[in-house]
């Protein structure tokens, strides 16, 4: 058993994730207490309440951050609140500006009016400083190259601290530099990747960030409260089934070697 | 028939798909061995990736912050901005490398004023939410429950025994070494919670990209949907 060639193990796990991605399979999941408190702080927003996201994500981490920005843009919708989206990632810029637009052109969500997209800044820690003394000259145009000046959604807003809340779906390590230098006033979401998710938990555990959807897992959770069908359900399952067939291999693997020592020392 | 029609190539959008599945069908191809495909798609993919980043960089960086302020709205000023950041090409120079020295002075300079800021806006409330934890039931805290007491408790054990873990000045024996010897366990414990979210991570990838060859290019809804 020990010398199978590893591609059939490869080969394997291709079917399981195939299997259980096309399999209509919505199995609940108990909701953690980051992603309730995620929820209950969006849930606190009044209509016409300003929100900051900050989408820095490419192709790579898709299955985490999609169903995580999916469902946060879609619960802000829900509440009627304004929101313009910034990327420190130049292929985020794109991808999450054509995510953006086809969930709001679903639920009638006006471009310009009730949202934007800032474009791509390559410095955050820069670019924050800039936004909090002056968000239209620092920003200037958005992704269409309107004038942000121009644009209904950020009308009269001067700083960042005229926002309710930054909202940071990310796979890298922004999120220190938002609550480093964004303003007092405004509480800070959080979507990372499950990898960058365990370093996080000392932020929420001392308030500097309110809420945090963890990877596709968190992603199903906040779906199941907001009652909607997104693609967080069938990643967060394929990707529980794929960890116990691997589970699964370990156990096997283990077996097959210690029943090889067996034989060997009974052969000695 | 219809669903061939859309599935083929026959236009702009489809022929992206179909270029996106040759290149994840190359990527993985290194999963059944080593071959020259598989180096030419990766090549490809690192040259793609740094010119893509270019396009932004220059509409929405150099044409938004330098030659427009310049040239439309007049501030001359800006001109000698780059300039001054290309100075930093001077450290490939022997005889010019001094130049280089300057752009790095104010580099450093700007990240050094910028990490004061970060440190008391990301470190001090954190200290301060440690030194506030409350251990025992009082007035203060009335609606302090026994499972958020003990959760503190380990909190600051876990807290106290990865600091003297930490601590070199001095040898550490007797019961500073146990304390010590606790905190490396505290730490395994964490780096195995950090690895076992970095297994997830690093399956959602790959779930990621079925995910495309199935939604994207075979044009199957995913979950039933």
């Amino acid at each position: 058993m020990l010398s199978v060639d590893r591609r059939w193990l490869y080969l394997i796990l291709f079917v399981n994730i195939v299997i259980f991605l096309l399999a209509p399979l919505r199995m609940p999941a108990s909701i953690s207490p980051p992603v309730q408190k995620f929820y209950d702080e969006i849930e606190k927003l009044q209509p016409g309440d300003l929100v900051m996201i900050s989408s820095n994500w490419s192709a790579s981490t898709l299955a985490e951050n999609q169903p995580q920005l999916e469902a946060v843009i879609t619960h802000l919708m829900r509440k009627q609140a304004r929101f313009t989206i910034i990327s420190i990632e130049a292929q985020s810029r794109d991808i999450s500006y054509r995510l953006a637009e086809r969930i709001t052109k679903e639920k009638g969500y006006q471009y310009g009016e009730q949202w934007a997209h800032f474009g791509f800044v390559p410095n955050l820690a820069v670019a924050i400083k800039g936004m909090v003394t002056d968000l239209p000259n620092t920003i200037k145009q958005d992704v269409r190259g309107i004038e942000v000046t121009k644009l209904p959604v950020v009308q009269g807003v001067k700083s960042l601290s005229d926002y309710k809340m930054i909202i940071d779906v990310t796979p890298s390590g922004t999120v220190p530099v938002w609550i480093s230098y964004s303003p007092k006033n405004v509480k800070i979401l959080y979507c990372p990747t499950s990898v960058m998710a365990a370093e996080a938990y000392t932020y929420l555990d001392s308030g500097q960030i309110k809420g945090m959807i963890t990877g596709a897992k968190g992603a199903q959770e906040y779906e199941q409260l907001l009652g909607i069908k997104g693609l967080g359900a069938p990643f967060a399952n394929t990707i529980s089934f794929s960890h116990l067939l691997i589970i699964f291999f370990i156990l096997l693997g283990n077996f097959a070697m210690l029943m090889n020592r067996l034989q060997a020392r009974r052969e000695a | 028939m219809d669903w061939l029609q859309a599935f083929l190539p026959l236009n702009l959008e489809r022929l992206s798909v179909w270029i996106g599945v040759l290149c994840t069908l190359a990527i993985y191809s290194l999963l059944y061995r080593e071959n020259p495909i598989y180096r030419f798609f990766e090549h490809m993919y690192i040259g793609l990736a740094a010119g893509y980043s270019l396009g932004p960089l220059g509409v929405d960086i150099l044409y938004r912050y330098w030659i427009e302020p310049i040239w439309i709205q007049g501030y001359w000023a800006w001109a000698f901005v780059v300039p001054y950041g290309m100075y930093l090409y001077f450290i490939f120079s022997e005889r010019y490398g001094w130049i280089s020295r300057i752009v790095i002075g104010t580099l450093i300079g700007a990240s050094a004023g910028l990490f004061f800021q970060e440190f008391s806006s990301r470190y001090l409330p954190q200290l301060n939410s440690t030194l506030q934890k409350p251990l025992w039931v009082s007035d203060a805290n009335p609606d302090l429950t026994y499972g958020m007491i003990i959760n503190n408790i380990l909190f600051v054990i876990i807290l106290l025994s990865v600091l003297t873990y930490f601590t070199f000045s001095y040898e550490q024996r007797g019961p500073v070494k146990r304390v010590a010897i606790w905190g490396r366990w505290f730490l395994m414990i964490g780096l195995g919670a950090i690895f076992g979210n970095t297994v997830m991570a690093r399956m959602a990838l790959l779930i990621g990209r079925i995910y495309y060859l199935l939604n994207d290019w075979l044009m199957i809804r995913v979950g039933g949907g």
